[in-house]
């Protein structure tokens, strides 16, 4: 069989025009669509961003809160111990004061700008375009968002965000004051329940969009250059199981499959030398992909080595599904006397699993039916683990699927023996 | 040693071959003659046990080869009319893939491929790309794959089609070396008659997928010996003087040739002076005349009525 292996490698090295093709151009691929497509998904875009807010304090901090603290003492509910955390709480994190820090931090600051004013420049600043957005801490805010966490008292007054129109930049600032807010919240409730807070966790906005997303979902983002070297790597692999099927077409008409039945070796060593060939070749193509895009956009730079140990296994098993894919076709060409109809087949089996796979289109336009037959492919299964384990990196979650995807391939393997031709003979 | 018995072959509802009998003994040399598509490649393919017959049966030593072909590929060697070689690798690579896999010990390999070369006449040429060889070069290479396992029985399918005479002539002392020196039986198909009159003890003329003659050549030839084949030179022909000529009774066919007229006519007295009558009434005149020996061409042609060309 190493015969074989070694005979099929060496014809696909030999061939360097198909070299060229399943190397170079997945990857001239993916940097062009890296850098046309980056702007449009707002990567490292924050750095441009040039965010301007004014700040009108009306609200009275120190008095409020000495009037919380005094109300909290009184209270004749609340135990010793919670008191305690809860005036500790507010002192160490006053409302007004840490949201006006955290929007003039050095973080913020590299992106947006903030100034405390009247109420009146405020509104100047926003009518004449010279800030983006305005923000009104209003008289009674500190006083009335403790009462409604603290004392479930319905709120009577609320920041007051206003802005000239709805600029992607108005909205940007809205949600980061937003999350910041609600983060407030979450730790004045954590410590309403016997909990401390946390000032480092009061601070957690800082950094942007993308720490904000990162906080939400606990995953990683899957950038825009990433996304493309998974699709694409997956794609031109899968595009490998024909082109290495399809030599068998070529070795019939040239009559070298021939010589080879009448050389005696066991016909399935001819399957398996195909076989282990794909295996070989997918996952060296796939992994100079993901190597070749990683040195040319440093893809995958801050990425650890628990991250590629995960990775290398998923395109190991992928490339062996490839293999088994490789193994059915090889026998189907076998069985078919009409090479141009195995071309077209293979063509046709090929676009289909792209297609249902989502390596052509997003698989949220197809219908619900459709989109679970593509999870039976191996491009599909491949690309949504990739996907998964790109933004977890949970080893858990890999087993099923890879597990699933193994299955698969070793049952096309299985076919392809049942199917090729009985002591070698051919149609 | 080998035999083919009754061997039919149908493709849909087109016989190709058509009860085919056919022997080859041990360091024999058999030509089967015949023009393209009289079913020879077919009629070797199913000997050779890559083809199973429709009906009839191949027989390697008393042992049927359709039932059990791995018998007969063991001392078989086969040089299939295409090139079957992988035209991305080199002469040596594709010489190393075949011996490895018909299980040439390894230890023996390198020198046979180095032997094997040096038979053909490529040792030099044994890096290079087969893509870059000429169509004789090839050839050469294609009957090499075929050698390296040293087989007891050797076919060829028309192995000199298509190039120039020196490697034509190279191939054909090579086949003769092999059957004379090294005493391998050799199944040879060709429609170059001169090739089979060369290389070959016995031959089989086959037509439309039946063999219609077989026998050495001296037998053969002996179906002619009541006919007489002459080659004459006139200063003008026309096709009138020619289809007078083949009105003749004694003439049973005649073909123009660049030499000339080419007549093959039953053994008579007198067709000479008749001839002479003949050239003169269409006023012209015969410049040379010369009796010839019969071939096996015109055997065919004897057979047929239709040249190996045709």
């Amino acid at each position: 069989m190493l015969t074989f292996l070694k005979k099929d490698l060496l014809l696909f090295w030999r061939d360097r025009k198909e070299l060229l093709i399943v190397i170079t151009l997945p990857l001239l691929i993916i940097v062009v669509l890296s850098f046309a497509l980056s702007g449009l998904f707002g990567e490292d875009q924050s750095e441009n961003y040039d965010l301007s807010l004014s700040v009108v304090i009306e609200d009275n901090e120190n008095e409020a809160l000495e009037e919380f603290i005094s109300s909290v003492n009184q209270s004749q509910e609340l135990p010793e111990d919670v008191k305690e955390a809860l005036t500790t709480g507010v002192r160490e994190a006053p409302p007004v004061e840490s949201l006006i820090q955290f929007l003039m931090s050095p973080d913020m600051e590299s992106w947006m700008t903030v100034e405390t004013m009247s109420e009146s420049a405020a509104r100047e600043s926003v009518e004449n375009e010279s800030k983006n957005a305005m923000l009104v801490i209003p008289e009674g805010y500190t006083t009335s968002l403790l009462n409604r966490i603290y004392f479930e008292q319905e709120a009577e007054t609320a920041l007051e965000f206003s802005a000239k129109d709805t600029a992607f930049e108005v909205d940007m600032i809205q949600s980061i004051i937003q999350g910041f807010v609600d983060q407030m919240n979450l730790q004045y409730v954590i410590s309403s329940a016997g909990g401390t807070i946390d000032p480092a966790e009061v601070q957690m906005p800082v950094g942007g969009i993308e720490t904000l997303e990162e906080e939400q979902s606990s995953s990683l983002t899957i950038g825009i250059d990433q996304y493309f070297t998974i699709s694409m790597g997956v794609l031109f692999v899968l595009f490998l199981a024909s082109t290495i099927a399809s030599r068998t077409g070529s070795e019939k008409r040239e009559h070298t499959f021939s010589r080879v039945i009448l050389s005696n070796a066991p016909p399935l060593h001819f399957l398996f030398g195909k076989t282990s060939s794909t295996f070989i070749l997918a996952f060296l193509q796939i992994l100079i992909i993901f190597i070749g895009s990683h040195l040319i956009l440093g893809s995958f730079a801050d990425r650890s080595l628990t991250f590629w140990f995960g990775t290398i296994l998923i395109l190991l098993v992928y490339s062996f599904s490839i293999a088994g894919l490789t193994s059915i076709l090889t026998s189907i060409s076998l069985q078919i006397k009409n090479q141009d109809v195995v071309d077209g087949l293979f063509m046709g089996i090929i676009m289909l699993f792209g297609t249902i796979g989502g390596s052509f289109v997003p698989i949220y336009v197809m219908p619900q039916w459709l989109r679970q037959i593509g999870e039976f492919t191996p491009n599909g299964q491949t690309l949504a683990v990739l996907m998964e384990w790109f933004q977890y990196e949970n080893f858990s979650a890999l087993w099923v699927p890879l597990l699933i995807l193994a299955g698969l391939s070793a049952a096309a393997i299985m076919g392809s023996i049942l199917l090729y031709p009985k002591k070698g003979e051919t149609s | 040693m080998i035999e083919a018995i009754q061997l039919n072959k149908k493709f849909k509802e087109k016989i190709v071959v058509k009860d085919v009998d056919l022997y080859l003994d041990k360091g024999e040399s058999v030509g089967l003659l015949g023009p393209n598509g009289a079913g020879k490649s077919t009629t070797i393919s199913m000997i050779s046990s890559l083809l199973k017959p429709t009906s009839g049966d191949v027989k390697l030593n008393g042992k049927s080869v359709v039932k059990t072909p791995a018998d007969i590929r063991k001392v078989l060697g086969v040089v299939p009319q295409e090139i079957a070689l992988y035209q991305e690798l080199t002469a040596y690579e594709n010489l190393k893939f075949f011996g490895r896999i018909y299980n040439v010990p390894k230890d023996q390999l390198e020198s046979r491929i180095q032997r094997t070369l040096e038979l053909v006449g490529l040792k030099e040429r044994q890096k290079d790309l087969i893509k870059t060889f000429s169509g004789g070069m090839k050839r050469r290479i294609n009957i090499a794959s075929a050698m390296l396992h040293e087989p007891e029985i050797l076919i060829l399918d028309e192995p000199t089609v298509g190039i120039d005479p020196q490697s034509r002539n190279y191939i054909l002392e090579m086949i003769r070396q092999l059957n004379q020196q090294d005493h391998t039986s050799v199944l040879y198909t060709s429609h170059y008659m001169e090739e089979v009159e060369q290389l070959c003890d016995r031959v089989y003329i086959m037509d439309h997928g039946k063999v219609i003659a077989s026998g050495s050549q001296p037998e053969l030839l002996s179906i002619l010996s009541n006919e007489d084949t002459m080659m004459v030179q006139l200063n003008q022909t026309s096709n009138e003087l020619i289809t007078a000529i083949l009105k003749m009774d004694v003439v049973r066919n005649i073909e123009e040739t660049s030499d000339g007229l080419k007549i093959i006519a039953k053994k008579s007295s007198n067709i000479i002076s008749d001839l002479v009558k003949l050239v003169d009434q269409h006023n012209s005149k015969i410049i040379n005349f010369q009796m010839e020996n019969p071939r096996l061409e015109d055997v065919f042609l004897h057979l047929t009525g239709r040249t190996l060309r045709d």
